[in-house]
């Protein structure tokens, strides 16, 4: 058994995660043999741990360099640490403090924060006779370049999107909001993962109820790590079981700080390119970034576009079934005729027909997206082919139907937030059933029950609906037509924002 | 603080719920009805109608006002004891359902007649109660917004109703008052199930945010209710002759009935689809003024269980009950006749009493 245990563990481990962690309880001691015992022992099995034993040249003491290699820069180590540790010598140090030339430094004696920080990236300076640590920032992991996120790709904005360190995200927010009232909250989640969550809201803006609400549910979250934003996503949201989005993740630094500086707050998930923003309401979705940069007329126009492409996505095929099923009288008799023609030889009954064109065209989308891009053309070459083609020919589907699928698509493409044209490309399908069951009563009904769920939904405890309902004037402003920006001089109700005014603020008072 | 204050609704939700309330199938009926009884001078019916409905409405308020945190429920209980008030907090939850059932019914009625005649009711039901009940168990904040919602998604409606005047004749209206006063005074009993909705104030009232502009804003939503009633009255006496007008049920469905579009016919199908909107937001609100009953009667908490019980009771009874024109017309007369006595009559009573009761019993104590 004990065999076995030291097989897992390794040799010179502590016998149990008891013992390590009563050991993390206690402080660095003042021997420095005793130091690199004890994390030799905290860390087995680790080949990618590096202690380094020097004399530091300046007073001639015993000292080491503890770093878990690949999470640091090497060069910051070798010529900002180890470099002016060994070689360097100058008269007039006074402080006791050792040379390292790297900014953010600080010494701890506790071997929990030791350890966090060794896995952070820091590397722990112990020298000998001292009962502390010296923790250098010499951070330093592999990671990407600034590039443009895929599913947000805009044609004026900005074309930078987020990568996977926190720092490098709040740094890219920074600089659209120089603003010392733009706080930062760090958090801690996940008993193994201990993810590094920022909140990030502009003080004298966010609602401190939302805040707090927020603050708490991140804090009640029980997990073992958070690999991406969409989990923590779900941990918070409102209501899980909605299929709709609550919370925004966006990739891109603009849409964060314009988001930010509505009221709203946003979470930089450390390890993840995603930033999560709450609170969110339904139309919200509906804007992207391009919105205020391009003229606010054709801004308005598309926006509405996008309102229609919502519900072209989802009434489009369940109208044509319950039209075509149970209300034909509905239609003038030439259009009819037509209607007729292309539908007398295909032999199933139309939400038959509609659910296999649906079905396969989601198929085709998700098995295009995966796909590498070459082999994703010849998906869509095949897909549009037979799709198109040779079904109508065959004559399995009519040529409407066709057609209706494919506007259908088209329509839920226009929808500029991922995450919310899934969900409508999924409210589809049961709007289908209801038509081919009670024709546009069953259409109704379902529009009914998913506006009324709508309006139950709550962001973070803020009302989803608004400006529909709650109805709210004043939001109107920029919600189906985004007014000229001079107008827009509050900031979005929605968010309950403590300072509404978007300018001039500093002359008003009371605010 | 009280209990209710968790559940605040703006003003505008309120004037919307209750206008919304009142605006219900008596946008199909009422033209039909009034033609019947005072013939083309109908709307003037209508207009005393909302005069009645407006003071009984201040005369609700006025109750109110004296118990800001109390619904109806509390309010009977503290004048009228535990034992008399409980019997009346059951007679407003039986009145309630029995809107609900009539008004469930109906629905199911104008459905199968006119879209969908092969279907049968209980499915209907099963469907129909599912918004429903979502929307209800969501309590008065979601109720408040979606009357908003439905208020402002509606507004297509009125227009598409005035497209049939431009081949109506204003002739048809005059002369105004040609039989006398007696028959439209007659007809003023009809109008009264129309404007039925506003006592809901008596439960509304401690949810309202604003309550100083209870008076006001009640007043205003009976008086959107007038303008919806008038503009579909004379619209439909301007467009039928006055002996046309007479043999419609429905009239208002045969008004659209003729509107063509390049690529719609048979509006009415359609329009009529979008009126279960309409509908619903007349149902919810009397299925939660119930639901707030049982709750309050019993002490069960949380509006779940009382909603599950009254949409079993309604299964039950649309299996029992056959859906006839002369059942949903006898259930919509018995509907009129009960809100006579429990919306008008009751609040004026009350009051009386209640006034009498603070005079004679309150002040030796002060």
């Amino acid at each position: 058994m004990r065999f076995l245990k030291s097989l897992v563990r390794g040799n010179k481990s502590y016998k149990s995660g008891e013992q390590a962690k009563e050991v993390l309880e206690h402080c660095v001691s003042t021997n420095l043999s005793n130091n690199l015992m004890t994390i030799k022992h905290l860390f087995t099995e680790m080949p990618d741990l590096v202690i380094r034993n020097f004399t530091i040249s300046q007073t001639s003491e015993q000292a080491a360099l503890v770093y878990i290699d690949g999470l640091i820069d090497k060069v910051s180590i070798n010529e900002h640490i180890l470099h002016p540790l060994l070689h360097e010598y100058r008269s007039n140090q006074t402080s006791s403090h050792p040379l390292v030339a790297i900014g953010s430094t600080r010494s701890t004696c506790s071997w929990l924060e030791i350890e966090d920080a060794l896995f952070l990236g820091y590397s722990a300076l112990f020298i000998n006779g001292r009962s502390e640590c010296i923790l250098c920032d010499s951070q330093g992991w592999p990671q990407r370049a600034l590039e443009e996120p895929q599913t947000e790709s805009t044609l004026k904005g900005a074309h930078q999107g987020f990568i996977e360190t926190a720092k490098q995200n709040i740094a890219l927010i920074r600089r659209y909001i120089p603003n010392r009232e733009l706080k930062i909250k760090e958090l801690k989640v996940g008993k193994r993962g201990k993810t590094q969550i920022s909140i990030l809201y502009l003080a004298d803006v966010v609602n401190p109820e939302v805040l707090r609400e927020m603050i708490n549910r991140i804090n009640d979250i029980r997990v073992d790590a958070i690999i991406n934003t969409g989990e923590i996503e779900e941990l918070i949201e409102d209501n899980s079981f909605s299929i709709f989005p609550q919370l925004l993740v966006t990739e891109r630094p603009d849409a964060v700080a314009s988001h930010i500086l509505q009221g709203r707050i946003a979470l930089v998930v450390d390890a993840s390119p995603g930033v999560l923003i709450g609170p969110m309401t339904f139309t919200s979705f509906f804007q992207t970034v391009d919105d205020y940069s391009t003229r606010w007329i054709v801004a308005s126009t598309l926006r509405l576009l996008r309102f229609l492409g919502l519900f072209i996505a989802i009434f489009l095929p369940s109208l044509y079934i319950a039209v075509i099923t149970f209300h034909y009288e509905v239609i003038p008799l030439q259009l009819l005729l037509t209607l007729g023609q292309s539908r007398a030889i295909v032999p199933f009954p139309p939400i038959i027909e509609a659910l296999m064109m649906e079905i396969f065209l989601e198929m085709l989308r998700e098995a295009g997206l995966r796909l590498p891009a070459p082999v994703g053309q010849a998906v869509g070459i095949v897909g549009g082919i037979v799709i198109g083609q040779a079904a109508v020919q065959a004559g399995l589907v009519s040529n409407i139907m066709v057609i209706v699928v494919s506007m259908t698509a088209i329509a839920s493409f226009i929808i500029p937030n991922y995450d919310m044209s899934t969900s409508i490309r999924l409210l589809r399908f049961p709007m289908m059933v209801l038509a081919a069951l009670f024709g546009m009563v069953g259409i109704v009904v379902g529009t009914m029950t998913v506006v009324g769920h709508l309006l139950s939904l709550e962001s973070l405890k803020t009302p989803y609906g608004t400006p529909i309902g709650p109805v709210n004037f004043a939001d109107h402003k920029d919600t189906f037509i985004r007014f000229p920006m001079w107008k827009l001089d509050r900031r979005p109700y929605s968010a309950k924002p403590k300072q509404l005014t978007r300018f001039n603020w500093d002359k008003d008072s009371g605010e | 603080m009280s209990k209710y204050s968790s559940e605040n609704i703006t003003l505008m939700q309120y004037i919307f719920i209750i206008s919304g309330t009142q605006v219900g199938i008596g946008v199909l009926t009422l033209p039909g009805t009034l033609a019947e009884k005072a013939g083309t001078d109908g709307w003037l019916s209508i207009i005393i109608g909302w005069l009645f409905s407006v003071l009984v409405s201040i005369v609700i308020i006025q109750i109110m006002k004296k118990h800001p945190q109390c619904t109806i429920f509390d309010i009977s209980r503290k004048y009228l004891g535990k034992w008399l008030g409980r019997a009346v907090s059951l007679s407003w939850v039986l009145y309630s359902f029995f809107a609900v059932v009539t008004l469930i019914l109906t629905a199911i009625f104008i459905i199968q007649v006119w879209i969908l005649p092969e279907t049968n009711s209980s499915s209907l039901l099963l469907i129909f109660i599912v918004p429903i009940y979502i929307i209800t168990k969501g309590g008065l904040k979601v109720i408040g917004r979606f009357s908003e919602f439905v208020f402002f998604a509606t507004m297509w409606m009125p227009i598409l109703l005035t497209i049939p005047v431009q081949n109506g004749h204003l002739l048809n209206l005059l002369p105004v008052i040609k039989e006398g006063w007696w028959p439209i005074l007659s007809a003023v009993q009809a109008t009264f199930l129309s404007f039925l909705g506003f006592e809901l104030a008596f439960v509304l009232y401690p949810f309202l945010e604003n309550k100083k502009s209870a008076i006001k804003g009640i007043f205003i939503a009976n008086s959107i209710t007038l303008l919806v009633y008038i503009h579909i009255t004379i619209i439909s006496y301007v467009y039928f002759s006055p002996d046309e007008i007479k043999q419609y049920i429905w009239a208002t469905l045969n008004l659209i009935k003729p509107i063509q579009l390049p690529f719609l016919e048979r509006f009415e199908i359609i329009f009529l689809s979008f009126y279960l909107f309409v509908i619903s937001d007349t149902i919810i609100p009397y299925l939660f003024t119930a639901v707030l009953g049982v709750n309050h009667i019993t002490g069960i908490k949380g509006y779940r269980i009382p909603l599950i019980l009254f949409i079993v009771m309604l299964m039950l009874i649309t299996n029992i009950l056959p859906i006839t024109y002369e059942q949903v017309m006898q259930l919509g007369e018995w509907w009129g006749y009960i809100g006579l006595i429990l919306a008008f009559l009751f609040p004026i009573i009350f009051w009386i009493y209640t006034g009498l009761y603070d005079r004679l019993l309150r002040r030796p104590k002060s």
